[in-house]
């Protein structure tokens, strides 16, 4: 709770602080304001339930299974995923880009299946390139397997 | 009966084949991702706004009302079968569904559900064609200062009620009112909050945030939970509604869309609230309430057929003003901007034919969906077996090819998943989403209406509080954010006292 707060408070202020200055004032001037008291009021409400918390919980509410581990191998995967999407989209082309941000994803989901994966991955990208290029008339970035399509 | 002879010029834009087809690609649509737990009709409406560039106007918006209703039914097939809803609406179905389900009464919940949610869609729906005229003629004499006082009345109400608490719907909000300043101010020509990076000049689109927050943030949350497995109750049989479910129904229906569809047409909004209160009145007036919790079918029918009426009532400010008070409604009202169009009253005057053709196709869809869900339901629910990695792989291989084709640009997936990670730390922190998308789409008109409102008065403020109308919906406002806490206020210090 103590975290969540802080990080949003935080969030908020850094936002507000820096911009109020631009453009026609008045309405930026409003929302960072707002922010900035909305962000703080949180933080302070979290620090203070932070605090307050450990003096109120009855022993009976202690056994609430309120999970907070994180699964970090998980968000590792995921967080790879993404970025690699990134530098791989315009640089390999969609079909790589998007079968290995879906291998990944697979991943982070804990799949013990990666053949499978790896396949669906494939069709997928080569699918969804086809139909929305061909068919509905998008660009999407192509690369060397694009062209052999 | 004016309404009526302009529900029948509706009717037949609504039944052309193509918009015919249309109308069935949405119903299907909506049902899929209703069912599909990880995306919503707000996601995949978002998903499919660059898609639909092309399109017309009707054609595409009458495909989004089949997604819009067919969400719904969806998402009550995911609650009741895996106790996990598919969509927020659809949350207190769970309860008593899935209780349902696992004693083998899964097809009758399934059926009270459709049925329910057919009955009060089309009353709903009827009740949006009588009132969505009527409120657009009031709101014609509204001037920039009602407009603004109400886009704040439905921020506050917003705010209030989607969070876990005001405060984080208000963080939310404003989180979104920051993003829907980027970019240059329409007004002056100034460049506003844009980091000095050229590609911000235009704003951010809202697909971008929508797909950031709710595909990326909830995939990103979804992960960094410990895996459990979930369970898939199976439809075993096809056990029709026993004569005694549906005298057990009915009630809980009609009753549901009365409570549903006003809930959902005020300002105020949302399709969540008209749930509860409705799971709360049958809990009340059931002659055995001691079922409640454990498998009661009025708990099923009431809060399905107030989650669908709410949801035609959502419509109506939507429609007559320009007011968005859900997520998907927000949606709805960026796809009307990119369509060049704006709600409101004068919507009903200069596009008769897109207005009522919508409206028309919510009867059809209606229609289309009872048909869909009632004998393919246990069909549906096969979508339920699609392993979670794929699911989830899919969703991001499609929210990246929904990001990318909006401008070509490898920089809108960067801020998409940007977007994603400030998404799963506000859903890890119960911050809710909808009131930062509202505030994103809704706060430019907002600022819009609040300095043309200034300009008329020459830049006197008092003009918000001199028209009668506008100084009681801002006060309203201001009410609905302070009672909560007022409230809380009150009852900590009764339990203080209470104390020795």
């Amino acid at each position: 709770m103590l975290g969540i707060g802080l990080a949003a408070g935080a969030f908020g202020i850094r936002f507000g602080v820096g911009y109020d200055r631009i453009g026609p004032r008045f309405f930026p001037f409003l929302v960072s304001l707002g922010l900035v008291v909305v962000g703080s009021w949180l933080a302070v409400a979290a620090m203070r339930s932070g605090r307050a918390r450990p003096a109120a919980v009855e022993p009976s509410e202690v056994a609430i299974p309120t999970d907070w581990r994180t699964n970090w191998t998980g968000l590792g995967y995921l967080s790879l995923a993404l970025l690699l999407n990134l530098l791989l989209l315009e640089r390999a082309g969609f079909v790589i880009a998007s079968t290995a941000l879906f291998w990944l994803v697979a991943r982070a989901f804990g799949s013990r299946r990666p053949a499978r994966d790896a396949v669906v991955a494939v069709l997928l990208s080569v699918l969804v390139y086809q139909a929305f290029t061909r068919g509905l008339g998008l660009t999407l970035p192509s690369g060397v397997i694009e062209r052999l399509l | 009966m004016e309404s009526f002879s302009l529900l029948l010029r509706g009717f037949s834009v609504a039944l052309l084949p193509w918009n015919l087809l249309w109308a069935f690609v949405g119903v299907v649509l909506g049902t899929v991702v209703g069912i599909l737990p990880g995306i919503g009709p707000a996601l995949t409406v978002a998903l499919l706004l660059p898609v639909t560039y092309d399109l017309e106007p009707v054609s595409a918006f009458i495909m989004f009302a089949g997604i819009y209703s067919g969400a719904m039914y969806g998402g009550s097939t995911t609650s009741i079968l895996m106790n996990t809803p598919g969509e927020s609406g659809s949350m207190i179905t769970a309860l008593e569904g899935h209780e349902m389900a696992r004693a083998g009464r899964a097809s009758a919940a399934l059926a009270t559900a459709a049925i329910g949610s057919f009955v009060a869609g089309t009353i709903g729906t009827v009740g949006l064609t009588l009132a969505a005229p009527l409120l657009a003629r009031v709101a014609l004499t509204f001037g920039p200062a009602e407009y603004f006082a109400l886009m704040v009345l439905g921020f506050s109400t917003i705010s209030a009620v989607l969070g876990e608490t005001p405060i984080r719907g208000l963080v939310s909000l404003f989180f979104g009112l920051a993003l829907g300043l980027v970019g240059i101010d329409l007004q002056t020509g100034e460049a506003r909050f844009t980091l000095g990076l050229p590609q911000l000049l235009d704003g951010i689109d809202v697909v971008v945030v929508v797909v950031g927050l709710f595909a990326v943030g909830e995939t990103l949350h979804v992960v960094s939970r410990p895996h459990h497995a979930s369970f898939i109750t199976k439809v075993r049989g096809w056990t029709w509604m026993t004569r005694a479910d549906w005298s057990r129904s009915w009630k809980p229906w009609l009753r549901g869309t009365v409570l549903g569809f006003p809930v959902g047409a005020l300002p105020t909004g949302g399709v969540v609230i008209p749930t509860f209160l409705s799971y709360w009145l049958e809990r009340r007036l059931s002659k055995n309430p001691e079922e409640f919790g454990r498998g009661a079918i009025e708990g099923v029918a009431g809060p399905e057929a107030a989650n669908n009426a709410a949801a035609a009532g959502v419509l109506v400010p939507l429609l007559t003003l320009g007011l968005p008070t859900s997520a998907t409604a927000a949606i709805l009202l960026a796809a009307f901007q990119q369509y060049n169009l704006q709600p409101g009253p004068l919507l009903f005057v200069t596009n008769p034919s897109l207005v009522w053709g919508l409206i028309a196709s919510l009867y059809i869809g209606n229609l289309a969906l009872l048909l869909l869900n009632l004998p393919l339901a246990p069909l549906w629910a096969r979508l339920l077996e699609i392993p979670q990695p794929l699911l989830y792989g899919g969703i991001l291989v499609f929210a990246t090819v929904g990001t990318y084709s909006l401008n070509s640009s490898v920089f809108d997936v960067g801020l998409m998943s940007v977007i994603g990670v400030v998404g799963y730390f506000m859903r890890r922190f119960d911050v809710p989403v909808a009131p930062a998308i509202i505030g994103m789409i809704l706060g430019p008109l907002a600022e819009q209406q609040f300095r043309r409102a200034l300009a008329i008065s020459q830049g006197e403020m008092s003009v918000f509080l001199t028209r009668p109308l506008s100084a009681t919906v801002l006060a309203l406002a201001v009410l609905v954010l302070v009672i909560p806490s007022l409230l809380r206020l009150l009852r900590a210090r009764a339990a203080h006292q209470g104390r020795p």
